[in-house]
């Protein structure tokens, strides 16, 4: 039977993600085999893997855009227990406690996702209006602030097509911390751009990091990873080979494939 | 060349009556054909399995069989038949339902709504769903993420084949002289019966059905010039995305 605990504070109240033993299926595939994780309030946790490894499966778990098959998981004081059931629907999830737990977290994604019938300023302004309720002057205000701070105040006006991918992404970070969220995910957020273009996400996203914001990272840029996160988790084939500090990871870890995945970014 | 009947008040009263009956036809089949396109679309795409199955079935055979049979079905077929209701004739719906001009936008709307359906149903098909996923993720529910996002862009995928279909709605109106409602080919087939011309008031309809569908053609292409996101130049209203795609994912 599925139930769903109401929006109690979990024991300890400093963790942003708490998810226990998530299993997440299609079909026969096992994508997540029991995985459990935990995000303390303001930090920064980045989760590296191979191809199939179940990285973005799992990060996408954590606003709901996949949901788990098993599993317990308490996300921004969200408490949600996903059973079994043989349709993978959650019973007890209703509608708006889901839209309720997407409005405290934010997803910055691989191929950027704008609104392209937007302005840049009409996708930051957006989710704000329509899902939060501001008015269009606080929201204005709320996205001049965040397009400011990733350096796109002057493209206010321009469509996501007129932009570079870096600058494209950027706008697509503005539009999450518009939403002030919780926590901030990140898919792959320098995947689709050319290499030129990445740091200039990176020095964005690090910007992000010295703030205090509680984020959780699925990355190939193992240097950035190191250097950024306070957690790194390797996961391996949908399990968690090895979490822990970068130092953890990428040094002193024992785990084979760990070791023979990070070695190029230890080198 | 005779055009002196040009003169005569009752053939301009025809022709001015025909001229603004063909105008809220295709008024009225326009606005109620796209938002019975957007049903069946969505209706197919989304709707349960019965439901789509339905629409299916009425697409093809809206799309199957011919426009003037369909207006003679329901004129003569389902007209004559709301005519043996008992009371029907008493009631005050009846002056609408004896009206030619409302089986003509009623068979008009269905042939719309089939047509540009289907193509509303590839257009919203080829909007990537990461851009839904998008709103999703932002707790958007799914009416704003329908509305706001998913449907405004298949509109604009789509406008320019929407722009063909609308004038090719403009010129299927000359079909309804057939069931004695007054446009154009009509108010023509009277002057020409009454003056054994039959060239003349031809040509002038020719040219007045040439000079709407320019303003039609006209007044389109500006919507679809100021559609918001459209790229400028002509032949790239395509917005350009994943220009940065790396050669593989993940």
């Amino acid at each position: 039977m599925t139930s769903s605990l109401h929006a109690t504070p979990s024991a300890s109240s400093t963790l942003a993600v708490e998810a226990r033993h998530l299993v997440k299926r299609y079909g026969d595939l096992e994508v997540l085999r029991d995985v459990s994780l935990e995000v303390p309030e303001g930090s920064v946790t980045s989760i590296i893997g191979a191809s199939g490894s179940g990285k973005s499966t799992l990060l996408r778990c954590l606003n709901l855009l996949e949901r788990p098959n098993l599993g317990e998981l308490a996300i921004a004081d969200e408490a949600i227990r996903f059973d079994r059931n043989p349709q993978g629907d959650v019973v007890g999830l209703d509608r708006r406690q889901l839209q309720r737990l997407r409005a405290k977290v934010s997803m910055v994604f691989q191929q950027f996702n704008l609104w392209p019938h937007f302005t840049v300023l009409g996708n930051v302004t957006e989710a704000p209006m329509r899902v939060k309720g501001l008015s269009r002057r606080r929201a204005n205000a709320l996205a001049e602030h965040y397009l400011e701070r990733v350096g796109m105040a002057d493209k206010r006006d321009s469509y996501p097509a007129y932009l570079s991918g870096g600058q494209q992404q950027r706008v697509a970070i503005a539009r999450a911390l518009a939403m002030e969220p919780r926590l901030l995910l990140f898919d792959e957020p320098t995947s689709a751009l050319d290499p030129e273009r990445v740091s200039e996400v990176l020095s964005v996203i690090r910007g992000l990091a010295d703030e205090g914001r509680t984020m959780v990272l699925v990355t190939h840029e193992m240097a950035f990873a190191r250097d950024v996160s306070d957690q790194v988790v390797f996961l391996d084939r949908g399990v968690v080979g090895v979490a822990g500090t970068p130092q953890d990871v990428f040094e002193d870890s024992e785990h084979e494939r760990c070791r023979h995945f990070v070695a190029p970014a230890v080198c | 060349m005779d055009f002196s009947w040009l003169a005569d008040p009752f053939y301009q009263e025809y022709l001015l009556e025909g001229f603004v009956n063909t105008l809220w036809l295709v008024a009225v089949s326009a606005v109620g054909g796209l938002i019975l396109a957007v049903a069946v679309a969505m209706a197919r795409l989304k709707g349960p399995r019965p439901l789509a199955w339905f629409a299916h079935g009425f697409t093809t055979v809206m799309r199957g069989t011919p426009l003037l049979v369909q207006l003679f079905f329901f004129y003569y077929g389902v007209g004559r038949l709301l005519e043996g209701i008992p009371g029907i004739q008493d009631s005050l719906i009846w002056p609408i339902l004896r009206d030619p001009f409302f089986y003509g936008a009623l068979t008009f709307i269905l042939s719309v709504g089939a047509y540009s359906g289907e193509v509303l149903r590839g257009a919203l098909l080829s909007v990537p769903p990461g851009e839904r996923e998008a709103g999703r993720a932002f707790g958007m529910s799914p009416f704003q993420v329908f509305f706001r996002l998913w449907l405004p862009r298949a509109v604009q995928l789509c406008l320019p084949t929407l722009t063909g279909e609308m004038i090719l709605l403009l010129k299927s109106v000359p079909l309804v002289s057939t069931i004695a409602l007054m446009d154009l080919l009509q108010a023509a087939n009277i002057i020409r019966d009454e003056t054994f011309l039959v060239y003349e008031p031809l040509m002038l309809i020719a040219g007045i059905y040439l000079a709407m569908t320019l303003v039609l053609t006209v007044v389109l292409r500006q919507v679809e010039r100021h559609f918001p996101g459209m790229q400028p130049t002509r032949h790239r209203w395509l917005p350009i995305r994943g220009k940065e795609q790396a050669p593989c994912k993940n």
